[in-house]
């Protein structure tokens, strides 16, 4: 029973205030009660635009209806909209009720109804319904009746829905290949029926072409209706290549029951499929169990199956080879090297590899057996890279060379190889080799990108000017923009003027630097070729230009203390200090009135990072110790972990480690827990030089590196053992060997010295005491610390009572005895007279 | 792992031309923001496919199921392609499957 509407209108009430109601029912889309308002209104009026609304209620209500899939009574709302033409409101939303309400005659009926002249529906909403309509006047069991008044263009509809649908029952029926083609001439190809003479066309051509079927069946886009059934026509046609139990499984039943049908398939094919995915889910060994106990299947296509399971279970080969025959030197070999994969078995992985690639080459010479050796040698590479247990028992070097090399030997074509060469040479500093690649592969291939921008490199490396320069024209000529080979070529200009000028040859130098200028594009311009050309200008003598170039190139420089500081470096590197250049101090003073900002700061680190600077140390140190005050601002600033890292090794390498420290105790009074700052501030206080950590800080540092690897941050674990081993980028001391304590300890210092091991003994170290006194007893601990201590860097400085002495004394703390006041003293005083 | 050749509807000895216009058919018809998980399976077979070196390195280095794969293709097949014919019920059946998909899409 129908629940009494909220707003029934009351006669009395003003027609005004009934069309308000209504129009607001509409509006909130409560349709129901539009409809109840609009119907009495339009009976007393036929008003348009009034009936328009009754539409838009009765569309509303019905995509109400249809969303709670009541598509039946939805349909009926919808046909109380039915205009004089016989379109309804919404012909999409009617139609798909009437299909999923199994309704497809009346859908089709509809339909033609509705194709019959212009205007009855809008272009748009009639190109959309067109492969709907003919896919379903193909379908229904019965072309529905021509209407009376029935224009010419239903006639043409039912004309081709009729000949389509003659087609297809005569490919149903078995009509022959003739026969079927004069029918499906009936159909025209410019028409909403042309998928299903391109489906039958492609069921019945003989001989088959399957790429032009192909071709022919794409044009069935997805969203067609006749998609299902491209599907199946494929999955018949052109199923050889397509279809496999995976792709068999995607299919709908319906599509399985045609490709069945079509092919003829034994119901045997797919409950075979069905137990082979029951056997392989029971592992390899199950499913090779199943597969040799087939003698219906296709025997290559078993074997090859088989074949490929054995890797996983080797130790069948020998029920392999009795069922299939003895496997060929090559598949032994393949199926050994990925067993041993398999298990983490690295060492046999490349004695079989290798003696498969050696079973190629065996069996003959042919582009296939080259290339597939190549293939292998490859993977050998790669593998070498990732497990260092690959190194051949005849490789001497680097065997990611030596089997990037075989693969050049026999695969000489292959240039992203050939790269991979070129790379590890270079990174393994094999020079000759290197340059020697690079210059067969340009000749090789003159036109690739990558290996002209390696040749460039090679040239630039080789400080073969012309060379490189040549190289940077040919590789802008393929990329015109590459900034990367436009800036590289500025710099060894740069870098050549830079010589000429410490030469005291200006005017050389500023040719260097015009030819430097036709790298430059006019959106890119160079910070450094305009700071270099202003500073040689400079020196002879074009003053106005110079300060132009100066100021535009500090500009583009970053402007400020990071642009000044660029020109102000680049005039020591250039030797172009004096005179007229003393200006450029003074404006690099100025500029340092400016408080600093993050990104000022990390200019002057890149700028400092450039080899040319990083060569010239104490040209940056002292530039760097000008901006102590200006940088020590920046010291509480919020760096990241990231910015600090470049940052500090910057600041080590130059030796600034008073700064380091400020910024490094900055940051842990901002973050206590992060252990970088920790890192930086033992760095700092060391002056980078692990000679001089104490017991605490070195117990430290390795406890610092066992959590970076723990977290598995290898870079800081990488960073921290460097530091230790005294060879660490961050260490002043790299290269050095290692310091002992000077010759001659004065008292004073010994003390300190020991004072400090007692007062800094860390936690770990007393409990390794601990452990080995209880171990071997106290006076083999002191032994075995005395001797310690010995080969310690402060052994050759110590007597050997001291020795002895302070071994004594750290066993007594670590054992509780601890330290008082007195107890300091009084060892001390022992110390002394030591 | 599907067999590769079958995933792209290509034989054996397709050449790199073939494979490239096969996987870019398929990938218009079944582009990455409509279909993701089978744009996925087409670019991975078309990655294994793309030259003859690749085809070599997958034929070589990898103990494919896709050698399973091919057999369950050659069990279907076994029977002699495109003899027979289908019912008109089947095709009904497909005819309307199609018609369904539209309506409800």
């Amino acid at each position: 029973m129908n629940k009494p509407l909220r707003c029934a209108p009351a006669p009395s009430v003003p027609i005004g205030i009934q069309i308000a109601r209504a129009g607001e029912a509409l509006r909130q889309e409560r349709f129901k009660e539009a409809i109840e308002l609009f119907k009495p209104l339009i009976r007393q009026d036929p008003r348009p635009e009034w009936k328009a609304s009754l539409a838009d209620a009765y569309r509303g209500r019905a995509r109400a209806m249809a969303a709670k899939k009541m598509f039946k009574e939805a349909a009926m709302v919808l046909e109380n909209t039915i205009a004089p033409d016989g379109t309804v409101r919404d012909p999409r939303l009617y139609l798909t009720c009437l299909i999923r309400d199994g309704q497809q005659p009346k859908a089709a009926a509809y339909l033609l109804r509705c194709f019959g002249g212009d205007g009855v529906l809008p272009a748009t909403e009639r190109a959309a319904l067109e492969d709907l309509a003919a896919s379903l006047l193909v379908a229904v069991p019965q072309l529905p009746e021509a209407s009376r008044a029935a224009p010419s263009e239903p006639s043409r509809w039912r004309e081709l829905a009729a000949a389509s649908r003659e087609a297809l029952a005569g490919w149903i029926n078995g009509a022959s290949a003739e026969e079927m083609d004069r029918q499906l001439n009936r159909i025209s190809l410019r028409s909403a029926f042309r998928p299903l003479r391109l489906l039958l066309k492609s069921l019945t051509s003989i001989p088959r072409d399957d790429e032009r079927t192909r071709h022919l069946l794409e044009t069935i886009h997805p969203g067609s209706p006749f998609y299902p059934f491209r599907q199946a026509v494929e999955a018949t046609v052109l199923g050889e290549r397509v279809l496999d139990a995976y792709a068999w499984e995607q299919l709908t039943p319906a599509q399985q029951a045609f490709v069945a049908e079509t092919r003829g398939l034994p119901v045997a094919a797919s409950q075979f499929l069905a137990r082979l995915s029951e056997a392989a889910q029971g592992g390899p060994a199950v499913l090779f169990g199943y597969l040799t106990k087939q003698p219906d299947l296709p025997r290559a296509e078993v074997r090859n199956a088989c074949l490929n399971l054995l890797p996983q279970i080797p130790d069948r080969l020998p029920q392999f080879e009795k069922s299939f025959g003895p496997l060929s030197d090559l598949e032994r070999h393949r199926v050994k090297a990925l067993a041993a994969e398999a298990r983490n078995d690295w060492e046999v992985a490349e004695r079989s590899w290798r003696a498969a690639a050696a079973a190629i080459a065996d069996g003959g010479t042919d582009r296939q057996a080259m290339l597939s050796q190549g293939v292998i040698y490859r993977h050998l590479a790669h593998l070498a890279i990732m497990h260092p247990e690959i190194e051949g028992e005849d490789i001497f070097g680097d065997p990611v060379i030596f089997y990037l090399e075989r693969c050049y030997t026999v695969d000489p074509e292959h240039i992203p190889t050939l790269l991979e060469l070129i790379g590890r040479y270079r990174k393994e500093l094999q020079l000759k080799d290197w340059h020697r690649l690079v210059d067969e592969a340009v000749q090789r291939f003159p036109d690739d990108s990558q290996v002209l921008l390696q040749a460039t490199e090679s040239a630039v490396a080789r400080k073969a000017y012309k060379m490189a320069a040549g190289f940077a024209r040919r590789l802008l000529k393929i990329n015109s923009i590459n900034p990367g080979v436009r800036r590289q070529m500025i710099e060894l200009q740069v870098a050549h003027a830079r010589k000429q000028m410490r030469a005291k040859r200006p005017d050389l130098a500023a040719k260097e630097l015009s030819a430097a200028a036709e790298w430059e594009r006019p959106d890119a311009p160079s910070a450094l070729l305009r700071i270099a050309r202003g500073l040689v200008s400079l020196q002879t003598g074009a003053k106005e230009q110079a300060e132009v170039w100066l100021r535009e190139g500090v500009e583009l420089a970053g402007g400020g203390v990071a642009g000044w500081f660029q020109a102000q470096l680049e005039a020591e590197l250039m030797n172009a200090t004096g005179g007229d250049a003393g200006w450029l101090r003074q404006e690099l003073v100025r500029a340092r009135e400016t408080p600093p900002t993050e990104e000022s700061v990390m200019t002057i680190v890149s700028a400092v990072g450039r080899p040319e600077a990083v060569e010239n140390k104490r040209v940056v140190a002292g530039l760097l110790l000008g901006l102590r005050a200006w940088l020590l601002q920046a010291a509480s600033f919020n760096w990241s972990e990231a910015e600090f890292q470049a940052l500090a090794e910057t600041l080590a390498r130059f030796d600034a480690f008073d700064l380091l420290q400020e910024y490094a105790r900055a940051a842990r009074r901002r973050d206590p827990a992060n252990p970088a700052w920790r890192f930086y501030d033992i760095v700092a206080r060391t002056k980078g030089n692990a000679d001089r950590l104490s017991m605490a800080e070195t117990d430290d540092l390795f406890e610092m590196a066992e959590a970076a690897a723990r977290r598995e941050d290898f870079h800081a674990a990488k960073r921290i053992e460097r530091f230790l081993d005294g060879n660490g980028r961050v260490s002043a001391g790299r290269g050095r060997a290692a310091v002992a304590l000077p010759d001659t300890i004065d008292d004073d210092e010994m003390a300190a010295l020991f004072m400090a091991m007692m007062d800094e003994m860390p936690k770990g170290s007393a409990d390794s005491l601990r452990g080995l006194v209880n171990e071997l007893g106290r006076d083999a601990t002191v032994a075995q610390m005395v001797e310690k201590l010995r080969s310690s860097p402060i052994g050759p400085g110590m007597p050997e009572p001291l020795l002895r002495l302070l071994s004594e004394a750290m066993v007594a703390k670590a054992m509780g005895g601890g330290r008082s006041r007195h107890g300091g003293k009084t060892r001390r005083s022992q110390l002394f007279d030591a | 792992m599907r067999d590769p050749f079958t995933v792209l509807g290509v034989a054996e000895d397709a050449g790199d031309t073939e494979i490239r216009r096969r996987y870019l058919a398929l990938v218009r018809d079944f582009p990455p923001d409509r279909a993701p998980d089978r744009f996925r399976e087409y670019r991975a077979a078309y990655d294994a496919l793309s030259d003859e070196r690749k085809r070599l390195e997958t034929k070589l280095l990898h103990t494919n199921a896709a050698a399973l794969s091919r057999l369950s293709a050659a069990a279907l097949h076994a029977a002699s392609p495109g003899s027979a014919r289908a019912t008109k019920r089947t095709v009904a059946a497909l005819l309307n499957e199609g018609i369904m998909r539209t309506v409800t899409d």
